[in-house]
């Protein structure tokens, strides 16, 4: 396997979703290529940041408001006098 | 704690309690997807109520091929293109053909900081928001479901409304896309601290 053949199986690779020997074939490469030691490190450091940072769900202030306001609309349209 | 899922029967007969808890279980991700992809809290929430009020109101068509879950993310997904659609300053193209191959990774090394004390760093979070707003929607959206929420392929894949093939190809764009963003900034620091007597 080259760089170029990594890079296109880095996904797969990641999510272990690569035949037994194309995942022999990439950690063969990625132990003797620095650069691609490196892409796959990276690769995965970044996912972990935009997990552990976007996790954020509705403020709190704002969660049960929402749901009232469902409420409301879903009481509205039951009795007719919402929109359809 | 999260209640269990509500039957689809308890929902069409309009019991409050599994309105409540369908809400409960899938309120965030809906909000996280909508704020993904609209970068606004307000036109998030809008899309929330929306999403949920639509999923209420046409029940009587969901066949249950899908999960609740996933159906739901996939009336929050077209309700967030169509705000975007309808963003002046930002029309998407109507449907953005599949990406090819990315380009290979241009910068190739290694990050001074792990990620926990990245996420201390407060350029370092810009450089996260700088990241995720350059990506394109469709791209980040898969990027959301698969590695931010953890959704399977599959479903993700009905989330949105595409292939499996399609879900990989996205993800994979995605991924190389945010790495090469911010190895740009935390190469670029790395390299520099190298460089220090």
């Amino acid at each position: 396997m080259n760089c170029e053949e990594l890079i296109h199986y880095l996904s797969d690779y990641i999510d272990n979703g690569l035949t037994e020997k194309l995942r022999v074939d990439a950690e063969e490469h990625l132990a003797t290529c620095r650069n691609c030691h490196v892409v796959l490190d990276t690769t995965r450091q970044t996912i972990v940041l935009f997990r552990e940072t976007h996790r954020e769900g509705i403020p709190v202030d704002r969660r049960s408001a929402l749901f009232g306001q469902l409420e409301k609309a879903m009481a509205a349209r039951r009795s007719g006098r919402g929109m359809p | 704690m999260l209640p269990p899922t509500p039957s689809i029967e308890s929902l069409r007969a309009g019991d409050p309690q599994a309105l409540a808890a369908l809400f409960e279980i899938h309120a965030d991700r809906v909000y996280r997807l909508a704020f993904g992809l609209l970068r606004e809290r307000q036109a998030a929430e809008d899309v929330v109520q929306e999403t949920f009020l639509s999923a209420m109101t046409h029940l009587a068509q969901f066949e249950g091929r899908s999960s609740l879950g996933t159906w739901l993310y996939r009336v929050a997904y077209n309700a967030s293109l169509t705000r975007l659609r309808a963003r002046p300053s930002e029309p998407l193209p109507p449907d953005e053909p599949e990406p090819g191959e990315p380009p290979l990774p241009r910068a190739l090394v290694e990050w001074d900081q792990t990620p926990e004390e990245m996420l201390l760093d407060a350029e370092g979070r810009r450089q996260l928001e700088a990241a995720i707003t350059t990506l394109p929607e469709t791209l980040r959206a898969a990027f959301i479901l698969r590695d931010v929420e953890e959704l399977s392929t599959q479903e993700t894949a009905e989330s949105l409304g595409i292939s499996e093939g399609a879900v990989k190809v996205r993800l994979h764009r995605a991924r190389l896309l945010l790495r090469e963003h911010l190895a740009e900034y935390f190469g670029a620091r790395a390299a520099q601290k190298e460089g220090e007597p």
